[in-house]
């Protein structure tokens, strides 16, 4: 694409920076922040450990990464969090469809979505433990609920907002239900549908690992609880880090789904 | 009225009305609630056509065109009247038609092979000759080299070709065209009209045309119906005697220029008539603002 044929021109700087003006000051925000950080780290203003100096930083996540109870947490983290982005996914999937589909239900229901959505999901967690009990089941419940509702939503408005001229071409060729929902529903969706699991995936890392926090004995966010409550600042950082990371790579795998084809839409 | 002459030049063209019809329209009328009452859009229409045989309908902007076209390709319901297809009355989309369709209406999610084969895979045929048949038809509206290119990526004259290779790869007996040509130039529409005179001819299919573009209607038609301004009525059903086959270059002949004034005169009361319908609309809601 990026090939310019047969025209060759100067695309080198003459005097040869080699980074463009925004790549460079977003070096130089990162090499600011690391040295204020070293900085206040050495300088003993805050009380005790608050502000770790890099190089411990570095060495509990190198510590953490190389112990391997850190990946038994980090399995029942996204074993719980995979689940529940299965049922709330699912769910949240069905449920758009009907209220996207049927003008009758999404006035009768769909209001309580949009009350519901915003509250905090944590209020429910004594009852899913009591339920669920305080194993996985209640982190996979507060997951599950968190990402039900972005993604009913965008799913419901989704629908609505398809052309509707692609829906009479699909049934004047006469394809039947299936073929309706996986050609053209879907696919005319995408755009919504991976909006909403991206949205979904963002709350149910948080309605888990706020479970996780709050009552449990496994999970990285019992990890970063327990480095807490023995105050030791590398770990907890180290693991805010790990996890920063790994909630990037999601997204990003994420997004993929749905950018793929970015450039071919309309 | 001034009786025009229209001698028929072909003496074999076929006599519509003496053959079994093959689609029957029979006094549809179609209404639509809207916030200003009850609009009737398309009223007590009927229409008869024979097999093979070649219909342009024509009628200012807003008369019911596309209305009567859903209704036919039965895509409305909740209308009077009934329409039938080789005798037996349409409930839903037949199997036999196929629409092309006014709006925009390529899946951006597909490249221009996979949009022009879609009818192929609803009706489940092998991969190999789907892509086959699609192949050829995508060539035939002029779009071989651009099979993998998504819509998004052409002009809007070039998806238009591409819903209409894709309707016609699916090689349906009636054929139902709203405005097929609208997106496109003079030059690529007549080019157009003849590949799709020519298919039809070979294939024998039943054609509905809608359109306003009246050169459009007589270079193609064997007959063309004229409606009216809102409400839709059928104003008069005008015989094109001109010989078959016909190529885009009948467009100079004498012949050909006396059809479109004829036309062209009925139609121009009623667009007139439609265009004042807007204007004192326009005025009654300044009035009451
Ligand atoms: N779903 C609908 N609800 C309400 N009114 C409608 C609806 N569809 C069409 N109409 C009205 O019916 C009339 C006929 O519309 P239609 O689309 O059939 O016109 P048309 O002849 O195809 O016009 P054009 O040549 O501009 O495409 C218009 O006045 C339109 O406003
Ligand atoms: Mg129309």
């Amino acid at each position: 694409m990026a090939q310019t044929g047969g025209l060759t021109l100067p695309t080198a700087k003459p005097w040869g920076l080699p980074l463009r003006p925004v790549t460079a000051l977003r070096v130089a925000i990162i090499v600011a922040v690391v040295v204020l950080w070293e900085a206040l780290s050495a300088s003993g203003w805050l009380y005790r450990d608050v502000v770790p100096s890099l190089l411990a930083i570095g060495q509990a996540v190198y510590a953490t990464l190389s112990d391997p109870t850190f990946y038994f947490h980090l399995g029942t983290t996204a074993y719980e969090i995979g689940i529940a982005l299965l049922i709330g996914g699912l769910s949240g999937l069905a449920v758009g469809l009907l209220l996207g589909g049927s003008k009758f239900m999404s006035r009768a229901y769909e209001a309580y979505l949009y009350y519901l959505g915003p509250c905090p999901k944590i209020i429910f967690f004594p009852l899913m433990i009591m339920w669920f009990g305080v194993g996985p089941g209640s982190k996979v419940a507060m997951g599950a609920i968190s990402c039900f509702f972005p993604v009913a939503l965008n799913v419901a408005g989704g629908m609505r907002e398809i052309d509707k001229v692609l829906i009479r071409v699909g049934k004047s060729f006469r394809a039947n239900t299936w073929q309706m929902v996986t050609k053209i529903y879907l696919p005319a969706m995408r755009h919504p549908v991976i909006n909403g699991v991206r949205l979904g995936l963002g709350v149910a890392l948080i309605g888990t690992l706020l479970a996780e926090t709050k009552l449990s004995n496994r999970g990285i966010g019992f990890l970063v609880i327990q480095a807490y409550s023995i105050f030791n600042m590398p770990q907890m950082y180290a693991l805010l880090i790990i996890l920063f990371v790994i909630s990037i790579g999601a997204n990003t795998v994420i997004g993929r789904f749905g950018g793929l084809d970015e450039i071919r839409r309309s | 009225m001034p009786a025009v002459p229209f001698e028929r030049i072909d003496a074999n063209a076929p006599k519509t009305a003496r053959r079994d019809p093959i689609l029957v329209v029979d006094d549809i009328v179609k209404r639509f609630e809207t916030p200003d009452g009850v609009l009737t859009a398309v009223d007590h229409v009927s229409l008869s056509i024979a097999p093979g045989e070649f219909v342009g309908v024509i009628g200012p902007s807003g008369c019911g065109k596309s209305t009567l076209f859903n209704v036919i390709g039965g895509l409305l319901d909740g209308y009077e009247g009934t329409v039938r297809v080789a005798g037996e009355r349409v409930r839903g989309p037949h199997p036999a038609v196929g629409m092309i369709f006014q709006e925009e209406s390529t899946f951006p999610w597909r490249n221009v092979i996979d949009n022009v084969a879609f009818p192929l895979e609803i009706a489940g045929l092998p991969k190999a000759e789907r892509y086959e048949r699609a192949r050829r038809f995508v060539k035939l509206v002029g779009l071989d080299g651009f099979e993998r290119r998504y819509p998004a990526e052409l002009s809007g004259g070039m998806r238009q070709r591409v819903s209409m290779a894709r309707t016609l790869a699916a090689q349906p007996k009636i054929l139902l065209m709203d405005e097929p040509f609208a997106a496109l130039d003079e030059q690529t529409r007549l080019l157009l009209g003849d590949k799709v005179l020519q298919i039809q001819q070979q294939l024998k299919q039943t054609t509905l045309l809608i359109t306003h573009n009246i050169t459009e209607a007589v270079q193609l038609s064997d007959r063309i119906v004229v409606m009216t301004y809102r409400p839709g009525k059928v104003k008069r059903v005008v015989e094109i005697s001109l010989p078959r086959p016909r190529s885009s270059e009948i467009v100079s002949s004498e012949a050909f220029g006396r059809y479109v004034a004829q036309i062209w005169s009925d139609l121009r009361e009623e667009a007139s008539r439609g265009l004042d319908d807007e204007e004192s609309r326009k005025l009654r809601e300044a009035d009451t603002r």
